[in-house]
């Protein structure tokens, strides 16, 4: 489904170019649950930003059913964002103003695909699904980090997303929570088959993960499937 | 768009602290503006009521035989008309009230200094009634006490070194161009705004005249007020209105408004008026500069949400929609507040005035163009156009760094706080 060939990515700090990624080739399939592993500063997120067509590569090219986001205009990467990719951040990033049920809904209204009825009927079976009944109304303000990330998975998924892009989406949270929430971000990738791509420090969550991919320097140094 | 309109006015409403400090920001401005505007605006006026009251009057009439020769002030070419012109200004409902005057040259002297000077002849009674010469008086108004009272300027009365209750001679030709002097006792110095008054004129009153210039109560000029209306076009027009019929009824006599006497007033006034325009400039410049800086900064502390909505695939423009609705809504409140406030301060200026007096003190203040209170007025499309310019100035603060965070790396957005 989603081919990595030759990625690098270079930064420019003053006269200096720094290489955060040089030359990742993988190749993702529909469903996988799958792990980005590495220590600080080995690229995981770049990466991430990348498959997420927030960045671009400096060298070499992403597919996606055989089509290349490099060709892609800004608005087209835009649009492709809208209809297949979806994000769960660290720090969830959830809108303040809105509510738990206005935030999930958001990407479906950027989208203006749905009715109003579609939409309201998804969005209350996505927060039964991410287990936030009876929360709907409340603002992020009024919840727990792991309820804030419930939120944030629920939006991430509620336009059924080819791909879920999820940079250390556990990182902020302690042990318990963070169990529960990969368990739940694995138990939808089994119902629904989404695929998951997230990067982690936590062992525990490296548990839950299908394939784990080792990033060093950036490069995939080890790439294995359970 | 229905959602971007749900985010706008929800940010908004959940930040009404900041959302009431942007929009008092522009009200603040807008109040400025409008409250300054009718202030300048009420200072010309009051510097025409000034001129209207002391020098000028509304309308001046003077038979058209008389303007030809007027240079030289003839004791000649009367209006011969002036019963039947009385009864026709009577009857006038525009006319608020006049009188008579006649001008002449003379000299005054202290018995060893003579200076040239020109002499009006007023008819006490009704001279009030059109000019307010009295109310710039040290001393009296012809107070009938003694026979021969005159009234001079002050400047002319330093320079003469004489005070009121001391005697000056006064010497003209008389209306059959025969030389004549006379003592004249002085009650009352003329300390106006208009230099000019207060240098070489004087004023003796009808019954002097008759016998000091053989005058026979020669009439060489009249002088009209109309009601003064808050708008100064619309009083200006029925002062022109008035003009035209009594030129119409009278076709001998020749009539100017204050607009042609004062001429020279207005080329000076045009002066100001760009000076008063930069002013104007300056207090919007102030303003937005204020509005440019609320909404600007409410828009920077939400960079990152714009990085959030933009990571769901909304296009940077829709972004920027949202964000210049939101500088829009502030804009449109605070220009509303703006212009009530405004309003409610400058309803102030026009029905209770500001007093200059009270700022300037009671210093002398010869030769400055205004004096006493000032007046405001409504300029409908000064008001209209401030309005517009907050929500415009507003929804343009909102704009700019919108599209600024639109064009940014999404990334970056994300980790901006
Ligand atoms: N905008 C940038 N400008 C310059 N260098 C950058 C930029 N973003 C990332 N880098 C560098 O690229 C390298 C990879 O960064 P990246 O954020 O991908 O690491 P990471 O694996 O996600 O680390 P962490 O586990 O700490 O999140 C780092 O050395 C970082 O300093
Ligand atoms: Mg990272």
């Amino acid at each position: 489904m989603l081919v990595l060939e030759n990625i690098k990515k270079a930064y420019r700090k003053g006269d200096q170019i720094f290489n955060a990624l040089n030359g990742v080739t993988a190749e993702i399939n529909k469903g996988e649950f799958m792990a980005i592993v590495g220590p600080s500063g080995s690229g995981k997120s770049t990466l991430l930003n990348i498959l997420g067509c927030l960045d671009t590569p400096t060298e070499g090219n992403v597919l996606y059913d055989g089509a290349e986001l490099g060709k892609m205009s800004e608005n087209e990467l835009s649009s492709y964002r809208k209809k297949h990719i979806a994000f769960i951040f660290q720090s969830y990033n959830l809108i303040p103003v809105l509510t738990v049920r206005e935030n999930i809904e958001l990407p479906l209204v950027i989208d203006k695909v749905r009715t109003k009825k579609e939409i309201s009927q998804k969005v209350m079976l996505m927060i039964e699904a991410v287990g936030l009944s009876g929360l709907q109304d409340r603002f992020p303000r009024e919840l727990s980090g792991g309820q804030e990330q419930r939120v944030a998975i629920a939006r991430a998924l509620v336009k059924d997303p080819l791909l879920v892009l999820a940079d250390e989406p556990t990182a902020n949270l302690d042990s318990v929570t963070a169990e529960e929430i990969i368990s739940l971000m694995k138990g939808i990738n089994k119902t629904m088959n989404t695929t998951f791509l997230f990067s982690t420090h936590d062992p525990l969550v490296q548990k839950y993960a299908q394939r784990i991919a080792v990033l060093k320097d950036g490069l995939i140094c080890s790439d294995e499937r359970k | 768009m229905g959602a971007l309109l749900k985010i706008s006015i929800r940010n908004i409403h959940r930040h009404s602290r900041r959302t009431l400090s942007s929009a008092v920001t522009i009200a603040a401005g807008l109040t400025m503006f409008i409250f300054m505007n009718s202030m300048y605006k009420g200072m010309d006026y009051a510097a025409i009521d000034n001129m209207i009251n002391l020098t000028t009057s509304s309308v001046k009439i003077h038979t058209q035989s008389y303007i030809k020769e007027k240079k030289s002030l003839p004791l000649d070419y009367g209006i011969d008309t002036y019963d039947s012109l009385t009864a026709y200004l009577a009857s006038n409902q525009k006319v608020k009230s006049f009188t008579r005057r006649t001008e002449f040259l003379g000299q005054l002297s202290n018995y060893t200094d003579a200076l040239p000077v020109v002499g009006t002849v007023v008819d006490p009674s009704s001279d009030t009634t059109v000019f307010n010469l009295h109310k710039y008086l040290e001393g009296e108004f012809f107070p009938g006490k003694s026979e021969k009272e005159i009234i001079i300027g002050r400047s002319l009365a330093r320079e003469l070194n004489v005070s009121v209750g001391d005697f000056v001679t006064l010497q003209a030709l008389t209306r059959y161009e025969s030389h004549n002097a006379d003592e004249f006792i002085i009650t009352g110095l003329i300390n106006s705004s208009d230099p000019n008054l207060n240098k070489n004129t004087l004023f003796i009153t009808y019954q002097d005249a008759n016998i000091f210039l053989d005058l026979d109560n020669l009439i060489t000029e009249i002088d009209l007020q109309v009601f003064r209306n808050q708008n100064l076009n619309i009083m200006t027009q029925e002062m022109e209105q008035v003009g035209t019929s009594i030129e119409n009824h009278f076709s001998n006599l020749k009539t100017a408004t204050f607009k042609e006497l004062g001429a020279a007033f207005f080329e000076m006034a045009k002066q100001k008026q760009s000076f008063g325009m930069i002013f104007m400039l300056l207090i919007l410049l102030i303003a937005s500069v204020g509005i440019f800086n609320t909404v600007l900064m409410s828009v920077y502390e939400r960079i990152r949400e714009i990085g959030i909505l933009r990571s769901h695939g909304m296009r940077g423009f829709d972004v920027m929609i949202m964000f210049c609705t939101e500088g829009f809504i502030t804009g449109l409140l605070g220009s509303t507040l703006g212009l009530i406030i405004g309003s409610v301060a400058n309803s102030f200026l026009i029905y209770k005035g500001f007093p200059l007096e009270a700022f300037a003190g009671n210093v002398n203040t010869t030769g400055m163009p205004v004096w006493g209170t000032i007046y405001g007025e409504w300029n409908p499309d000064v008001m209209f156009f401030a309005f517009i310019f907050g929500v415009v100035t507003a929804t343009l603060a909102g704009l700019i760094p919108a599209y600024k965070a639109s064009k940014m790396n999404i990334i970056e957005t994300l980790r901006f706080v």
